[in-house]
C-alpha cells in the first residue's frame, strides 16, 4: 500500500532542511500550482508535494466514488502519504479544502502538525442564522440542479455549462477552478464541499494555526476568517494578504512567501 | 494454310491483350514508387501484395518515428532504405531519450541496425548525450535538425555540438532554427571543428524558440569559419543601440566571407515575436538603421550567386531605390526577396520602373512596413517584375485597393500567392474585391480580417431580397448589419465593375489573422463564399482577452461557417496569442474556458481530418491549457484522424478524445520556449501521456 500510494499521487519530496513541509492545493489545480512558491522554501525545508485524488494528473482510475464521500477519505491519503515517509512532524500549508483536510488531520493526529497554515479556509460555505459563509442555499442549488439536470451532457464535457457566465456570480468565482476537475467528480465533489459543515469540530483543534486571507476573496468573506480564529481550538493568529483572488500562491507568490516564511517561524 | 491462318490470328490476339500493371519490370516499377512520396498514399500501396509490400518499403526513403520511447526496442525492420529520419516526434514530446529507463546501448544498436542509410536526421536533443549516442552511429549524416524547446541544460558553450562534429565529417547542412540555445554555443564549436565548419553548405540558425540575435561578432566569426555556406539563415540584431549590433560593416564582411551564398535571410530579433503591429502606425521607426546605400550595392556586388535574400531589418533603411536598381545586374539570378523596413523601394514616377521594379527576374516578392509605398509604385513594381508568382505586402499604409487590383490584373498569368496584412486602407473586403482579376488562378492567400463597414459600394446594392442573415451579437465591434444585402451584390452582378460570381476555383490554402473577440462569419460573405478546392486554412488569433468580458454561451467565434468549403479537412487554429487569465482571473474577470469554448463552438460540424491547436495562454504563470469545454468540443470531431495539441492538458481532459473513433495520431507538444519541465508541470507528466497514448492505440480503428 505504501509505495503504491506514493506512486498514485505524484508525491514528491525537494529540498534539504531537517523540518518537513507540507503543500496541499485545492481543488481544480494540482501540486504545480506550488511552484512559484517553491523556491522561497526549498533551500530550509523538506518539502513534500502530492497531488489529490481528483487532480488533473492523477490517474482517473483511482477515483473510487464510493469511498471519497467525504473529506474523511482524504485526510486518510494524507495521513497515509506522511506514514510511508515516515514523517512523525511536519508543518502544514493547506490551500481552499486542504484546508479543511489539514483540520481534519490535525484533530485525528496532534502530534504530527506542528503548525497548520490555511490559505483560504472555510468551514462552511452556505450562509446560516448569524453565520455569513457567503452563498445562498438557492444559488447553489440552482447551480446543482442544472449540472445533474444535465449530468450526461456534463460527463461528455459538452461543454453546455463552463465556468463564468454560465454560474450565478456568487458561485463563479469558486467554482473556477471546481470545473477544471473531470466532471463527474467535479460534481460529485462539490456535493461534498458544499454540504460540509466543519464549525462543530473547530473546538477540538489544538494544534497552533495560521489564516491567510486575501483582502478579496469571494469564496471566503472576511468574516470567516474571524470566525475560524474565535474558534479554532490552539492558538490562532490571522494574516492578512494586500491583495485579492482565491489563489494568491498562483497570482502574488513574491508576496505570499514571506508572509508564510514568518508564520513557520514564529 | 489453316494452322498458318490460326497462327497469325493467335498472334494478333496476343498483341492486342492489354498488358497489365504487373508485366512492368521491377525496375520501371520501383521508379515509379520512388516518386511518391504521400505516406497515406503509400500505406495503402503497401497492403496491395507482398510484392508491392516490398517495393513500397525498398523505396521509402523518410520517415518519421511516433511510437512510445519505450517501445522503440520493437522497430520494425523492413525501413531499411530510409535516409531521411525523424526521431523528434517521439512520444511522450520531448524527452531525453537517454535519460529514460532503456538500455542505452542496445537502443544504439538497434537504431543503427535497423536504418542503416540514413542521411538526413531530425531529433529533439534535450541534452548532449543523445548525440553522444547517435552520432557514432551514424557518421555518414550529412543534414542534421536539432529541436529543442526546452531549457539548455548547463554545460559548457557548444557542448550539444560536439559529438555531432566529432563524429559525423560529412555534415552539410544544419538546422537550428527550432532549438533553443545561448548564441555564444555556436561559434566557438564550429572554430574547434574547422574542417566541418569549412564543408558546412547549409546553416539556420534564423531561431524561433527565443528573441535573441546573434550578435556581430559572433555572425562574423560563424561566417568566416564557414566559408562555403551557399545557404545561411541568421536572426540578428539590427537595432544599433545595442552592443553588438548588424550594421554597414557586418553586412559587408559577412559577405565578403561567404561568397558563394545563394540564399541569405537575415532577420531582426524583434520580427520573431510574431505580433501584427499597428495599421495606423506610419511605418517609420524612430531610429534609423545603420545600413546605407553603398554599402548595400557592395554587399551585392559580394554575392553574385544570391538567388534568395531577406533583409528583415528592425529600424528605417532609407531611399533604397538606388540599391535596389543595382540589384538586377549585381545579382542576376536573384528570385526570391523579402524587404522589412526598407523605405523607398520604388517611386513609381510615370510608371517608369525604378527601384525594386527593375529587378524583372523575381518571382517572389515581400515587402513589410514600407512606409512610402503607393499605388503608383505598385504598379510600376507589377509592370518591371513580370514573373512574380508570390507577393506579399504587410504594414503598408499608403496603398489601396486601386493598386492591389492593378497588380493583380497585370500579373493575372503568374501571380498564384498572395498575402496582405496590416495595410490600413486594405480591410478583409476591400483586399478581396482588389484581387478578383485572379480569381481563378490564386491558390494561397492570406488576409487580416478586419470587418470595418464597406464603403458606398454596398448601398447601391440595395434590393428588397431577404437573404437568411444571421444574428450577430450587438456587443461584438465591427459587425456586419447589411449582410444579406452583400450575399446578393455578390451573386448578380450589381456593380459595373463586372464582377462576377466569387468563386476562388484554385484556392487550396488561406491563412487568415483576426482579432481576439472578433467574429469569423462575415468571412464567407466578404466575398469567400466559394472556394471549392479549398483544403486547408490557418487561423491566428490576437489579442487580449483579459480586458474583454467574457463570452457568453450563445455567441461564438463562427467556425461552423467555414462549412461552406466541402473540401476543408486541414486546419491550423492558433490562439497563443490571444492572452487572458488561465486560474488566477481577478473576480469580475472571466478567465480562459469561456474564450476556448467561445473558439472551437462548431467545429465538428467542419469533419477536419488534421487539427493544430495552439490555446489561449496566460503569460503570467507560462500556462497553456486544455480547459473542459475545449476538451469537449473537440471530443465531437467524429472525423478527425490527427489532432496536436501545443500546449498542455490533464489526463481527465485527455480521456475525453478516446471518443473519436478515427483518431490515430494525438500528441501533446509544448513546443514553446520555455516548455514546461516534467517536475514543474503535473499535467506533463510522462505517465499520463503514456497512459492516454496506450488507450488510443488500443482502440481498433474503423477505416
Amino acid at each position: 500500500m505504501g509505495s503504491l500510494i506514493l506512486e498514485a499521487l505524484n508525491v514528491r519530496v525537494e529540498g534539504q532542511g531537517d523540518k518537513f513541509l507540507v503543500f496541499a492545493h485545492g481543488f481544480g489545480t494540482d501540486q504545480s500550482a506550488w511552484q512559484r512558491i517553491l523556491p522561497f522554501f526549498t533551500p530550509y525545508y523538506r518539502v513534500i508535494l502530492f497531488d489529490l485524488v481528483c487532480a488533473g494528473s492523477v490517474n482517473p482510475d483511482y477515483f473510487n466514488f464510493r469511498r471519497y464521500t467525504n473529506l474523511e477519505a482524504y485526510v486518510d491519503d494524507l495521513l497515509n502519504i506522511l506514514d510511508t515517509l515516515g514523517v512523525d512532524r511536519c508543518f502544514y500549508v493547506g490551500h481552499s479544502v486542504s484546508a479543511m483536510i489539514g483540520i481534519l488531520a490535525s484533530i485525528r493526529r496532534p502530534e504530527l502538525f506542528t503548525k497548520l497554515i490555511m490559505i483560504g479556509a472555510s468551514p462552511r460555505f452556505l450562509n446560516d442564522k448569524d453565520y455569513h459563509g457567503g452563498f445562498e442555499q438557492e444559488e447553489i442549488e440552482s447551480v446543482f440542479v442544472a449540472m445533474e439536470a444535465n449530468y450526461e451532457a456534463w460527463v461528455n464535457g459538452f461543454a453546455p455549462l463552463a465556468v463564468g457566465a454560465d454560474v450565478p456570480a456568487a458561485v463563479r468565482e469558486f467554482s473556477r477552478t471546481l470545473f477544471n476537475m473531470r466532471p463527474d467528480i467535479t460534481l460529485f465533489v462539490s456535493r461534498t464541499v458544499f454540504s460540509s459543515d466543519l464549525r462543530g469540530i473547530l473546538g477540538l483543534v489544538k494544534v497552533p494555526c495560521c489564516i491567510i486571507q486575501t483582502s478579496k476573496d469571494v469564496s471566503v468573506p472576511a468574516s470567516v476568517a474571524k470566525y475560524l480564529k474565535n474558534h479554532l481550538g490552539g492558538k490562532t493568529t490571522v494574516e492578512m494578504l494586500r491583495t485579492e483572488g482565491h489563489l494568491p500562491h498562483l497570482s502574488a507568490p513574491a508576496m505570499l512567501a514571506p508572509v508564510i516564511r514568518r508564520a513557520l517561524s514564529r | 494454310m489453316v494452322s498458318d491462318h490460326e497462327q497469325v490470328e493467335e498472334m494478333a490476339r496476343s498483341f492486342n491483350r492489354k498488358v497489365h500493371f504487373h508485366d512492368i519490370p521491377d525496375a520501371i516499377l520501383s521508379s515509379i514508387f520512388s516518386l511518391i512520396t504521400d505516406t497515406r498514399s503509400r500505406n495503402a500501396m503497401s497492403l496491395v501484395c507482398l510484392k508491392w509490400h516490398l517495393l513500397e518499403r525498398s523505396t521509402r526513403t523518410f520517415l518519421s518515428l511516433r511510437g512510445n520511447i519505450r517501445d522503440l526496442v520493437l522497430l520494425p525492420t523492413c525501413f531499411r532504405a530510409v535516409t531521411n529520419l525523424d526521431l523528434s516526434l517521439i512520444s511522450p514530446w520531448g524527452c531525453s531519450i537517454p535519460d529514460s529507463s532503456l538500455n542505452t546501448t542496445v537502443l544504439a544498436q538497434v537504431l543503427h541496425w535497423t536504418f542503416p542509410s540514413v542521411v538526413t536526421l531530425t531529433v529533439y536533443a534535450r541534452n548532449p548525450s543523445i548525440l553522444r549516442l547517435l552520432a557514432p552511429q551514424w557518421p555518414y549524416l550529412r543534414q542534421v535538425k536539432l529541436v529543442r524547446w526546452h531549457q539548455r541544460s548547463s554545460t559548457t558553450l557548444g557542448s550539444d555540438f560536439v559529438a555531432l562534429f566529432e563524429h559525423c565529417h560529412s555534415l552539410a547542412s544544419l538546422d537550428l532554427s527550432h532549438f533553443y540555445n545561448w548564441t555564444e554555443d555556436l561559434p566557438p564549436a564550429l572554430e574547434a571543428y574547422p574542417s566541418i565548419a569549412a564543408s558546412l553548405s547549409h546553416l539556420n540558425i534564423l531561431n524561433y524558440t527565443s528573441a535573441q540575435g546573434f550578435k556581430s561578432h559572433e555572425l562574423l566569426a560563424i561566417t568566416s569559419a564557414c566559408p562555403n555556406l551557399r545557404e545561411f539563415l541568421a536572426t540578428c540584431i539590427f537595432d544599433h543601440r545595442y552592443i553588438g549590433s548588424v550594421g554597414d560593416e557586418t553586412l559587408l564582411s559577412l559577405a565578403t566571407n561567404c561568397p558563394r551564398l545563394s540564399l541569405l535571410h537575415l532577420v531582426d530579433s524583434s520580427s520573431m515575436s510574431a505580433a501584427r503591429g499597428d495599421p495606423d502606425n506610419d511605418g517609420y521607426t524612430t531610429e534609423d538603421a545603420r545600413i546605407s546605400q553603398n554599402m548595400l550595392i557592395e554587399m551585392f556586388s559580394a554575392l553574385p550567386l544570391l538567388e534568395e535574400l531577406v533583409l528583415d531589418v528592425c529600424h528605417n533603411v532609407r531611399d533604397t531605390w538606388i540599391a535596389l536598381e543595382m540589384l538586377n545586374s549585381k545579382c542576376p539570378r536573384l528570385k526570391s526577396l523579402k524587404l522589412g523596413q526598407f523605405h523607398g523601394v520604388c517611386k513609381g514616377i510615370d510608371a517608369r520602373p525604378d527601384g525594386i521594379a527593375l529587378c524583372s527576374r523575381l518571382e517572389s516578392l515581400s515587402i513589410k512596413n514600407c512606409a512610402d509605398l503607393t499605388d503608383s509604385g505598385l504598379i510600376s513594381i507589377s509592370l518591371g517584375c513580370p514573373r512574380l508568382t508570390k507577393f506579399e505586402v504587410q504594414g503598408c499604409k499608403k496603398i489601396t485597393k486601386l493598386g492591389l487590383t492593378k497588380v493583380a490584373s497585370i500579373l493575372r498569368k503568374t501571380l498564384t500567392e498572395v498575402k496582405i496584412s496590416c495595410c490600413k486602407h486594405l480591410n478583409t473586403v476591400t483586399s478581396l474585391q482588389a484581387l478578383e482579376p485572379i480569381q481563378d488562378s490564386l491558390q494561397r492567400l492570406h488576409i487580416d480580417c478586419v470587418w470595418e463597414m464597406v464603403e458606398q459600394s454596398v448601398s447601391e446594392a440595395t434590393s428588397s431580397a431577404k437573404s437568411p442573415g444571421f444574428k450577430c451579437s450587438e456587443k461584438r465591434r465591427g459587425i456586419w448589419e447589411e449582410t444579406n444585402l452583400k450575399k446578393k451584390y455578390k451573386k448578380y452582378n450589381f456593380n459595373g465593375d463586372g464582377y462576377a460570381s466569387s468563386t476562388w476555383a484554385k484556392l487550396q490554402y488561406l491563412s487568415l489573422w483576426i482579432e481576439a473577440g472578433e467574429l469569423l462569419n462575415p468571412l464567407a460573405l466578404a466575398g469567400l463564399d466559394d472556394c471549392p478546392m479549398l483544403e486547408e486554412i490557418q487561423i491566428k488569433v490576437e489579442g487580449d482577452c483579459r480586458h474583454q468580458s467574457s463570452p457568453s454561451s450563445p455567441d461564438d467565434f463562427g467556425l461552423s461557417s467555414l462549412r461552406c468549403y466541402p473540401r476543408l479537412s486541414k486546419m491550423n487554429l492558433d490562439c497563443q496569442t490571444a492572452i487572458g487569465y488561465a486560474l488566477t482571473a481577478p473576480s469580475g474577470h472571466g478567465d480562459l474556458s469561456p474564450w476556448e469554448r467561445f473558439y472551437l463552438n462548431g467545429i465538428e460540424k467542419l469533419n477536419l481530418t488534421e487539427l493544430n491547436y495552439w490555446p489561449p495562454q496566460d503569460i503570467d504563470v507560462n500556462r497553456r491549457s486544455l480547459t473542459l469545454p475545449a476538451a469537449g468540443l473537440l471530443a465531437q470531431c467524429r472525423t478527425m484522424r490527427k489532432l496536436f495539441v501545443h500546449g498542455t492538458a490533464s489526463e481527465h481532459l485527455l480521456r475525453f478524445l478516446l471518443e473519436v473513433q478515427t483518431l490515430r495520431d494525438f500528441q501533446l507538444r509544448e513546443d514553446y520556449y520555455p516548455a514546461p519541465e516534467n517536475d514543474t508541470s503535473t499535467e506533463m507528466r510522462i505517465d499520463s501521456c503514456s497512459r492516454f497514448e496506450d488507450a488510443l492505440n488500443r482502440r481498433a480503428i474503423p477505416d
